[in-house]
């Protein structure tokens, strides 16, 4: 970025047309920035470096949590000793992974609802906005001890503290979104003669969307740590349960292969997401960065 | 009175008046649900019980010092000792807080700043970055407990963590985002580098840091309650996973609001502090 | 090496960019300008000719493929004070205030606090800015931040000076004047007359300003055109048969000329 680029030149003959380009054009289009692996390789290779400066009580070696990845990912004979409901990580990760996409769902469709309801009348903005701002500011690790104790510590009352954060999420960004459209679309159509239906359909949804996209694909990033934390208070089953489990045992790579796994998981349906939601915006305009 | 002007008083009452409902339908839940988890404890605790028996009960959690004697030891239950109780605890809070916050803000700027000095700089930490971004914080707390034990060092380095992690994303992008024509301006008016991060990247990247903090002030609350509440033996998380431990809701939802009222003067405090510095920025809608 | 007297050149310059699918963009190809001291000389030229990726190479903010420039001799290797740049987007900074703005480039070099106090205040004197020596820049009009851009450059020093478009965005009448801030700026009479480069699509901004006119088409330079008319040149001086011929040419090496010419040959 402050260094000038420069043109590298190839000399030989038909080198660059011949295998350089070809191999270019494919690399472009898998979106592979080498210097992006190469960070990532740096950092596993920092964990290697750190080995034998630390005990292995705290870090544990990356085949050692291999080892637990593999022999604990379906069943262990340890977890049903613990009582635990999940006796392999598979389970639990899918117990959490159902609990936070449900929670998007159906928190995120009232959101985004309530959003956009709220940006084109200012009554409703005026009632929602008050309890918005005030209950959902509250950090859900002092309201999830509450809901749990009220509503009981189970499925439900797991996802609806999750779904309510979500909620809240992307209420704000429905609103953001709507206020943030340029209104030269809206009264463009207008001049057009299109119905009040046809600037919805046309017009404002389609406009808003990749704003409030973004917003569930945000929302969709915290959802895995709300539903980890809610689990990890007061749930029997999850990946959170199996963390709180492994913590009093104190088996530092059983519990690094759940942190790995848990980022994972939440790593794979971010990129789903992403790049399901970049086709479904394939239009939109870029904004110029350096 | 002009049409907005009448606009604007109508939406201030609506948000008054859903603020009191809050509170209105807080006391009639109460009545409607007096069962008691603990004896004489309710579920759904009333604001007469709130400001009255629990406020006193707090006392109970005054460790002793400063010249006054603790409830355990055998002085009465009094609104004295619950305040003293209540300054001891938040205080303890405030300190891992800040401590906590303050360092890791300032090595995820200096990092951050030192990243993107190189062109391929930011390009490297991509990814690693990508993976802190979905690594959800509070499920780190486990680990960050079999690190440090109990002790203050690691509930700080805990929210510095949670902290820096932001404040480090944030800035390596907010430096991408600064508009090139700025950064060649300054170089062709013969700007070194150091003058240039001082005078031209430092200033621009501010208004998009503002959001990067709020985030990290959100997240380190919920970072220090999360470590006070898995081991700590002092501190406002202390009491609350004491008190859940007892079923007594009446006093967490009195901790709850106490942590509400200063996480919103926090955020109000860091608003503030940016509004100053960025007088220049165009006023946002 | 010797120095020669020419403020800027371009020797032999290319410029050459891949696209993404791997196939090339050659922006400049084969280059060769040279500008006296003193020398007010503008590039015309449609979109995508290169002109500005010539300024771009010329400001040091990139560098050629083949070829090399020069001030005064000297290869250019980067950007620097002895080559001020008014860019054509916003340039001047959005946290300091118009003051702080002009005296930049003279912190840069570690002028005295007083001293490059003084000299802000006279250039933004000149430009006709002194009420709001102390706003900020979103204060301002468009018109106005293009006159602190100006005065930032002029206070600096520089003996280059390098304009990229810098009033396509402003007003007809706006633009008007600010072409007589900037000559007036540029004929101080208490030091050598500044080189000046200024890339222009705007053929009338081009024959109001320059001593030369460079036009450029496909990424080489086509025509070079002397202007011999004293300034200030108002619009009964553009209007004169030596001033249109010269712009029909202009016009002509732009594409569209030929509608003049279509229209002289029906009269006939």
């Amino acid at each position: 970025m402050f260094g000038i680029s420069k043109e590298r030149r190839l000399d030989h003959a038909g080198l660059t047309t011949r295998v350089i380009q070809p191999i270019r054009k494919i690399l472009l289009r898998m979106r592979f920035d080498p210097l992006s692996i190469a960070g990532l390789i740096l950092m596993i290779g920092g964990w290697f470096a750190l080995l034998p400066v630390t005990p292995r009580s705290a870090l544990p070696t990356p085949w050692g949590v291999m080892d637990a990845i593999v022999q604990k990912f379906w069943f262990h004979k340890t977890f049903a000793f613990y009582g635990l409901i999940d006796t392999g990580f598979f389970s639990a990760l899918v117990y959490t992974t159902q609990n936070v996409l449900i929670a998007v769902l159906v928190g995120g469709a009232i959101g985004i609802v309530t959003g956009l309801i709220a940006a084109r009348s200012s009554l409703v903005r005026a009632a929602l906005d008050p309890i918005v701002l005030t209950l959902g500011t509250i950090p859900i690790i002092i309201a999830a001890p509450f809901l749990l104790l009220w509503l009981g510590g189970n499925r439900a009352s797991a996802i609806c503290t999750v779904g309510f954060y979500v909620a809240v999420i992307l209420y704000t960004y429905a609103q953001r979104a709507v206020d943030n459209l340029n209104p030269t679309y809206e009264a463009a159509a207008r001049t057009f003669g299109a119905s009040r239906r046809s600037v919805l359909y046309d017009v404002l949804l389609p406009g808003t969307l990749p704003e409030i996209l973004g917003g569930i694909r945000i929302a969709l990033a915290g959802a895995w740590g709300l539903e980890a934390i809610v689990e990890l208070l007061a749930s029997q089953r999850g990946i959170g349960k199996l963390i709180r489990s492994i913590t009093t045992a104190s088996d530092i790579e059983s519990l690094f292969a759940a942190l790995l796994l848990l980022a994972l998981t939440a790593a794979v349906f971010d990129a789903i997401v992403a790049v399901l939601f970049a086709r479904i915006t394939r239009w939109r305009l870029r904004p110029e960065s350096n | 009175m002009t049409l907005l002007a009448r606009a604007r008083n109508r939406d201030r009452l609506v948000a008054i008046s859903v603020f009191m409902a809050l509170i209105l339908g807080w006391q009639l839940l109460s009545y409607a649900f007096p069962q008691e988890i603990v004896p004489g404890v309710p579920m759904v605790p009333g604001w007469q019980i709130v400001f009255t028996t629990t406020l006193k009960s707090l006392s109970l959690y005054w460790p002793g010092g400063w010249g006054f004697g603790s409830v355990a030891a055998g002085e009465e239950q009094s609104y004295f000792y619950a305040f003293l109780a209540i300054v001891y605890h938040s205080g303890a809070t405030f300190l891992r807080l800040s401590v906590g916050f303050i360092c890791g803000g300032l090595v995820g700027l200096i990092l951050g700043l030192a990243i993107s000095w190189s062109p391929w700089g930011r390009r490297l930490v991509n990814l690693p970055i990508q993976f802190m971004r979905v690594l959800p914080l509070l499920a780190l707390i486990p680990l960050f407990q079999i690190w440090f034990g109990l002790s203050f060092v690691g509930e700080a380095t805990f929210v510095a963590y949670a902290v820096g992690a932001i404040v480090f994303a944030a800035v390596v992008n907010a430096v991408g985002n600064v508009q090139l024509v700025f950064i060649e301006n300054a170089r062709t008016f013969g700007a070194n580098r150091w003058y240039l991060y001082r005078t031209v990247i430092l200033p621009a990247i501010l208004p998009e840091m503002e959001a990067a903090v709020l985030l990290a002030l959100g997240a380190s609350w919920g970072a220090v309650l999360g470590a006070e509440f898995l081991g700590a033996q002092s501190g406002l998380g202390y009491i609350l996973v004491f008190s859940r431990d007892y079923g007594y809701l009446d006093r967490m939802f009195l901790i709850a609001l106490l942590v509400v009222l200063y996480a919103t003067f926090s955020y109000w405090l860091a608003m503030t502090v940016f509004a100053r510095i960025n007088r220049w920025n165009k006023v946002a809608r | 090496m010797p120095t020669s007297s020419h403020a800027l050149e371009a020797i032999n310059v290319s410029r050459k960019y891949t696209r993404r699918d791997g196939s090339q963009i050659h922006a400049l190809t084969d280059v060769n300008i040279s500008i006296q001291e003193g020398e007010f000389v503008c590039i015309v030229g449609p979109s995508g000719c290169g002109k500005s990726t010539l300024l771009q190479l010329c400001a040091g903010l990139d560098s050629p493929t083949h070829g090399s420039i020069r001030t005064k001799g000297t290869p250019v290797s980067g950007p620097g004070p002895d080559r001020g740049v008014v860019f054509q987007k916003d340039s001047v900074f959005p946290w300091m205030s118009v003051l702080h703005n002009v005296e930049y480039g003279l912190r840069c070099r570690g002028v005295s606090a007083t001293e490059r106090e003084k000299v802000a205040k006279h250039y933004l004197h000149r430009v006709g800015l002194t009420d709001v020596v102390n706003a900020w820049p979103r204060e301002l009009s468009g018109g106005m931040l293009k006159r602190v851009a100006i005065a930032s450059v002029f206070a600096n020093g520089s003996d280059v000076l390098l304009l990229d478009e810098p009033f396509g965005a402003l007003d007809y009448v706006t633009r008007h004047k600010i072409h007589d801030v900037l000559l007036e700026l540029w004929n101080e009479s208490d030091r050598a007359k500044r080189t000046v480069l200024f890339v222009t699509h705007d053929v009338d901004e081009a024959l109001t300003l320059a001593d030369r006119i460079l036009v450029m088409r496909g990424g080489k330079v086509v025509d070079n055109l002397r202007i011999e008319h004293q300034r200030p040149r108002n619009d009964e001086a553009l209007a004169e048969p030596s001033m249109i011929a010269i712009k029909l040419t202009l016009l002509e090496h732009l594409g569209i000329g030929h509608a003049h010419r279509f229209l002289e040959g029906v009269k006939q």
